[in-house]
């Protein structure tokens, strides 16, 4: 948040002003009286705004903020009989048993892998999708927008029972259409090659219309006059999209693209869960759901906190880090 | 957009509109079959299913596996506890919304900046599953919807959608009701909320959607059969249908003559159906709503 300072006069003008009586001192002095008065009415105004903030801000500390002890119990060889005052505190142990177990390296390897690869596509489709709907017809249009945009509204677990579905080795779409064809059924979801391919399809086909909006909007706001100018001078649509329509929005593609890279930790989990299964954990097993695993099942907790506060850590990283771009190149915060 | 008529257009420009068109279609192709495909399943004889003859459309019109869904006590009870959390989640959550945008967007509150950082932090730094799950439980909320309910009530990036819809609206009207000798909260509640409608039903429906398609807090804090979300009771019957071994298995292909396939896809269906209805509504107001707070859904 910065503060605009708006100097409109040197200090010699504005002597000057008040010696020739375009300023009126007195009038300023009266009015500032005024101001402190009335900002006391006002801050009465402001006791009732803080009181409805009140009951918001209590749930928040307890929710989110207590929350962060996590810090605390990733020190510690957390017991739940002891709580936090009682379980002993054994420094960096977490820590250096995680960097030494293998799995753990192998989420935070595939935690980047996954996310990379699907920033390969989720950055540059639904862009290209923005692009080519503004090149249709209405009706077309809102038609294929309202399909685009209805499986960002499904859950994961509907997403993935409907994936688990059409994959499936014996009776599913996929394998039956291959059969027919003359091919073999493939198992898509046990089979190490092949299930990161489908963790990103099946992202794509569920985020790519709502992550069109976005551009699309910002294509909405670009001035229609610029195409009639191009279109005079004889530009086809091809070019017209390359030199206008993209440039234009330029600058939302580089904050969506930030905000992508500050989420490269990101937030496949439920999907992962949903979808995964042990066969394919040395692809699949990302951080979280190797948090999952070790805390809720394996109820190792003050490991599991370790593992997810390095996560939450790094993660708050990469956002400061995207943030800082961002101010550097569009002067905008993204938040 | 900009686009007349069809005439006179160089072969490039017919190119690209071709590519154009192809491309999306054959995008919207790739959501609507597989989407066709469960509910074709879930309506086939068991026959059918299993020898895989099922692609669109459905081979003959069986609704026995709804029938069997629509008869487990277990479904009933999740959707219950579903539409109770979701609405009173949602309802709670715009209130708790509102209470913060609204002061949140008068420039001149003091401590405003600290105010906005204590819940702008939240969204970049989180304690984590493990700290939360512990919180939950020192809290006696296991198995409990309040544990359901509470976590999720305060979503910053809704809560700034709203702010900034209150920042750009008109003060003039504020001022002349405080002149008039109204309190902060009749000013809230009798002016700005009604000049807000849109963004509040947007806001509204984004809780809708988080609430209903709740799956991971219920599975961590409910472990109570009956009191498990939709989404979780769904998960539960498709994890315990993928064996193909398994009893869910035996059973539904002996007794009830079903493929089990079929009746993974009624539950998927089943747990659908709200979303599709609600989806016209959420159309009316996204399109808006995302373009006012300028913040991605």
């Amino acid at each position: 948040m910065i503060k605009h300072y708006i100097q409109t006069k040197s200090y010699t003008t504005t002597c000057k002003q008040i010696e020739m009586g375009v300023i009126d001192l007195s009038a300023i002095t009266r009015r500032k009286k005024e101001r402190r008065s009335i900002g006391r009415f006002k801050r009465e105004g402001y006791l009732s705004l803080y009181l409805m903030m009140l009951p918001v801000i209590a749930i928040l500390i307890i929710f989110k903020y207590i929350p962060m002890n996590g810090v605390l119990i990733a020190f510690q060889d957390y017991n739940i009989f002891d709580g936090i005052l009682g379980s002993e505190f054994i420094g960096l142990d977490n820590f250096r048993l995680m960097f030494s177990e293998s799995d753990f390296l192998r989420a935070l390897r595939n935690t980047f892998v996954l996310n990379l690869y699907k920033m390969c596509f989720y950055i540059p489709l639904p862009i290209i999708v923005a692009l080519m709907l503004n090149e249709i017809g209405k009706r077309l249009r809102s038609f294929i927008q309202t399909v685009l945009y209805l499986p960002h509204f499904f859950s994961w677990v509907i997403v993935g029972g409907i994936f688990v579905s059409i994959l499936s080795v014996n009776s599913g779409l996929v394998n039956q259409w291959m059969k027919s064809v003359g091919g073999e059924p493939v198992k898509f979801l046990f089979d190490s090659g092949i299930f990161l391919n489908v963790l990103v399809f099946s992202a794509m086909w569920k985020e790519i219309g709502w992550g069109s909006i976005v551009y699309v909007s910002a294509i909405a706001s670009i001035d229609p006059e610029i195409y009639e100018a191009a279109r005079i001078d004889g530009a086809s649509l091809l070019q017209q999209m390359i030199r206008i329509t993209i440039p234009n929005i330029s600058s939302t593609i580089v904050l969506m693209t930030l905000m992508s890279l500050a989420n490269i930790l990101g937030n496949s989990f439920e999907q992962v869960l949903v979808m995964y299964n042990p066969a394919v954990y040395d692809v699949a097993d990302i951080i979280n759901t190797y948090v999952y695993r070790m805390g809720v099942n394996n109820m190792q907790y003050g490991y599991a906190s370790a593992v997810g506060l390095f996560n939450g850590f790094v993660g708050f990283l990469f956002l400061i880090s995207a943030n800082y771009l961002c101010r550097k190149f569009l002067d905008k915060s993204i938040w | 957009m900009h686009r007349e008529n069809m005439k006179n257009k160089s072969l490039s420009d017919k190119v690209l509109i071709v590519t154009c068109y192809s491309f999306l279609i054959l995008l919207g192709i790739t959501i609507i079959i597989p989407v066709m495909n469960l509910i074709a399943v879930s309506l086939s004889t068991q026959s059918s299913v299993v020898s895989g003859q099922v692609y669109i459309f459905p081979k003959g019109f069986h609704i026995e596996a709804y029938k069997y869904i629509m008869q487990s006590k277990q479904f009933y009870s999740s959707l219950y506890v579903s539409l109770f959390v979701t609405g009173a989640g949602s309802i709670l959550a715009v209130i708790c919304s509102i209470l913060v945008a609204y002061p949140l967007s008068k420039r001149k509150l003091p401590g405003r900046k600290w105010l906005l950082l204590l819940f702008v932090f939240t969204m970049m730094f989180s304690g984590g599953i493990i700290p939360s799950y512990l919180l939950i439980q020192n809290l006696n909320l296991i198995n409990s919807v309040w544990s359901l309910i509470l976590p999720q009530m305060i979503n910053v990036y809704n809560l700034l959608i709203i702010k900034n819809y209150f920042e750009a609206m008109n003060e003039s009207i504020e001022e002349s009701a405080k002149i008039d000798g109204a309190g902060q909260l009749r000013v809230l509640f009798s002016i700005v909320l009604p000049m807000a409608k849109p963004v509040i039903a947007t806001v509204f429906m984004f809780f809708v959607v988080g609430y209903w398609n709740n799956y991971f807090d219920a599975k961590m804090y409910i472990t109570k059969r009956n009191l498990m979300l939709i989404q979780q009771y769904l998960q539960t019957v498709i994890f315990e249908a993928k064996d193909p071994t398994g009893d869910f298995a035996l059973n539904a292909s002996s007794t009830l003559q079903m493929a089990p396939q079929t009746i993974i896809n009624a539950t998927v269906v089943y747990a659908m159906v709200p979303m599709v209805i609600l989806y016209p509504l959420l159309q009316k107001f996204f399109e808006k709503g995302t373009m006012i707070g300028s913040v991605k859904g």
